[in-house]
């Protein structure tokens, strides 16, 4: 996995900025490598944040967001402004992101569905629903790597003949 | 377009079991035709398709239906091709394209216990099948080591020869369910079409626990190798040829079969005899459609049979949280089971059951649930890796057993070709029922033996399906109740035989492949032995 910090030849990265500018003293002490992350524009800069703050990562691989972004503006086009102001929401409000859901689904806010899609997109690397719905990552979705010292991504050989007969761990 | 294709035998489907009795003949020297509704798909791009699928969990997303050749899907919606009567609704799934539906089992290759065919005389319930199980032995032996099977000793089937390979190696999580249940229960290794070590020029299992879909490596047996291996041996092999009708003279002895293409073109295809292997459902839809003047109820239907008597094996099962890790997802998918229920006096009673593990990786399932429950941060990650080290589950295969009202008709309704779509009329009878509420004892047991805590049993009267489609073309000693003979050969129509699980005339507790292949191979060797010619293969059974 590769930090923006390091995309030092991405053709846009004059336009980047530090995502500390895009988040405020509460959601970075969610996300403690906010100072050194960069995003591409504020709205996306808005997306890694919260996406940092959903799926409990320390870092998140820059092409891998920059897809899965693309997919859910594609989807939505109201996507960035929602994602914007679920992030304003978490700030102002300092909201613990165990408790982001049921906050939202008592309030009936409309950014409900968000922190779903969001997480969705991260961990079983899919956008979008039903027919609709999209696969942008299946090896290097959350979920496979949040396991990946113990479990392979089902097709992928997990060892020789018989390694699986060890204690896992 | 002057279609003169013609051969000794044609064959309709080319899955696992049409396949390889296509193979026998065609080793004996038979010219043979093979006639496939669905398309050609390689391993490759199965493998492709699961990792781009965007529902990993359906099993049947890699395999989305020809539209000139349907079979049903029910996500992201049903396609509404297996139309439902009622009153229970039969979800099955199956795959028309070449190989068929083995492209995804978990390649349990189980024989029948004994008693499996004599269930009418020990217990009064069912039918006895028309043959015994030292009748079909040889034959399980010949499907066994054609498909490369592993297995243990301990499970209920007595053999005259080994199996072909030594059990296939055991999960850690599996060794811990037969250690902690040893003082109830024996947990033992699964027979299964899967190698333990190289055969055949196809690999050990290197653990990838994507059996269901797909095995990207062929260290499982599949009707795509069998396909491969009729073609070899001589048959032609035609995709994309989706038989609507079967003719017939006016002696009753089929002539040709008639096929669409992609185009809705019409080809006709004539043969000596004639076999119908194209499973639980299309064989007994093909049937039904084949009506004349002097069929007015379809072909082999004097008994009124054809399509009665559908079976599966439903499914009911617990999840729960051991309390030490175990990993699933380390090794194949399904190594290991409880047979202790197979069979019993109480068979007179409730139905039979296995006892299955899953070895599935619980990740995915675990993602979803965490998500749905609004899961998120850190304490995702934390529960997402509890969940997937201590997760178990088990389920229960229940016998279903044969009645006439449980059947496939023809729909009103018609397919994307014109063809009257095959509807389903399915229940679940008390005999199931209470063989899913003794099942439960067991579930609570195992759970406990495991430290299990939070216990999530399949809500009660749901019943998952396992896609063991059987019974429909139901084999017998008895005209007016079967549909063909112990040999597959229909009443009705001299040359006209049937093979396929479709024949099976009860379920018993084991996955229908291994039971419909034995038996469609000795009908093969009945066949040929009728026909005055030798099966060609050293080493292969003889009837």
């Amino acid at each position: 996995m590769t930090p923006l910090s390091e995309q030092v030849d991405a053709p846009n990265l004059v336009r980047r900025g530090l995502l500390a500018g895009f988040v405020c003293a509460y959601t970075a002490s969610l996300i403690p490598w906010a100072l050194a992350q960069e995003a591409a524009d504020a709205d996306q800069g808005a997306f890694l944040a919260l996406s940092a703050i959903l799926a409990g990562r320390q870092s998140l691989d820059a092409a891998q967001a920059a897809r899965l972004y693309a997919a859910l503006v594609a989807e939505d086009p109201g996507f960035p402004a929602s994602a914007k102001a679920l992030l304003d929401t978490i700030e102002q409000r300092k909201i613990d992101p165990m408790q982001l859901q049921k906050i939202l689904d008592t309030e009936k806010s409309p950014l409900s569905a968000l922190p779903r899609r969001i997480v969705t997109a991260w961990y079983m690397g899919i956008v979008g629903d039903g027919a609709k719905a999209r696969c942008l990552a299946f090896e290097t979705a959350l979920n496979a790597e949040a396991v990946a010292d113990v479990l392979k991504p089902p097709t992928y050989a997990y060892g020789a003949y018989g390694s699986w007969t060890r204690k896992p761990v | 377009m002057a279609d003169t294709l013609s051969a000794d035998f044609v064959v309709v489907g080319s899955g696992i079991i049409g396949s390889l009795a296509a193979r026998k003949l065609a080793l004996a020297g038979a010219s043979v035709i093979i006639l496939e509704a669905g398309p050609r798909v390689t391993r490759a791009e199965l493998v492709a398709r699961f990792r781009n699928s965007t529902r990993r969990s359906d099993w049947m997303s890699p395999y989305p239906p020809a539209p000139w050749a349907p079979h049903p899907v029910y996500q992201p919606e049903s396609n509404n091709y297996l139309m439902q009567a009622g009153p229970y609704p039969y979800a099955a799934e199956y795959i028309r394209q070449v190989g068929g539906t083995t492209w995804h089992w978990a390649a349990h290759a189980w024989r029948n216990v004994p008693n499996d065919f004599r269930i009418k005389s020990l217990y009064d319930v069912g039918v006895d099948w028309p043959m015994t199980y030292a009748d079909l032995e040889p034959f399980y032996q010949e499907a066994e080591e054609i498909m490369g099977v592993s297995g243990a000793d301990n499970t209920g089937s007595p053999r005259t020869k080994p199996f072909p390979m030594e059990p296939v190696a055991e999960p850690h999580a599996m060794r811990r369910l037969r250690e902690r249940l040893a003082p109830d229960y024996e947990v033992v290794t699964n027979t299964t079409a899967r190698n333990s070590r190289s055969y055949d020029g196809r690999p050990a299992c290197c653990g990838n626990n994507s059996c269901q879909p797909i095995c990207p490596i062929d260290a499982q047996y599949h009707g795509g190798l069998s396909a491969d291996a009729a073609q070899a041996a001589g048959a032609k092999l035609i995709a994309n040829a989706n038989v609507y009708k079967l003719e017939h003279d006016e002696k009753g002895n089929i002539t040709a079969a008639l096929y669409y293409d992609p185009d809705k073109v019409s080809h006709r295809v004539t043969g000596k005899t004639f076999i119908v292997a194209a499973n639980g459902i299309e064989s007994p839809r093909l049937l039904l459609l084949s009506t004349s003047g002097k069929f007015p109820n379809g072909l082999a239907n004097s008994s009124d049979m054809v399509g009665r008597n559908l079976m599966d094996h439903p499914s009911t099962s617990l999840t729960f949280d051991a309390d030490e890790e175990v990993w699933l997802g380390r090794g194949p998918q399904s190594p290991s089971s409880i047979n202790f229920m197979r069979d019993g006096p109480f068979r007179s009673e409730h139905s039979p059951y296995r006892l299955d593990f899953t070895n599935i990786s619980r990740v995915d399932g675990a993602t979803r649930s965490l998500i749905a429950a609004g899961v998120y941060g850190s304490e995702l990650v934390k529960r997402l890796r509890y969940s997937a080290a201590h997760e178990m589950n088990v389920k229960n295969v229940l016998e279903v057993l044969p009645d006439p009202e449980r059947r496939i008709t023809l729909s009103s309704e018609k397919d994307a070709m014109g063809i009257p779509k095959p509807e389903a009329h399915y229940s679940i009878d008390d005999y199931t029922r209470k063989g899913h509420e003794r099942s439960q004892q067991d579930f609570r047991r195992i759970a406990e033996l495991m430290g299990g805590t939070n216990l999530r049993f399949s809500k009660e009267g749901e019943f998952a399906n396992n896609q063991h489609i059987c019974g429909t073309l139901s084999m017998g000693d008895n005209p007016k109740a079967s549909v063909c003979d112990q040999w597959g050969r229909t009443y009705d129509h001299e040359n006209l035989f049937l093979a396929g699980t479709a024949v099976l005339p009860t379920s018993s507790t084991c996955n229908s492949t291994e039971n419909g292949l034995a038996v469609a191979l000795r009908s093969a060797a009945h066949i040929l032995e009728q026909q005055g010619a030798s099966t060609g293969v050293t080493g292969e059974a003889k009837s």
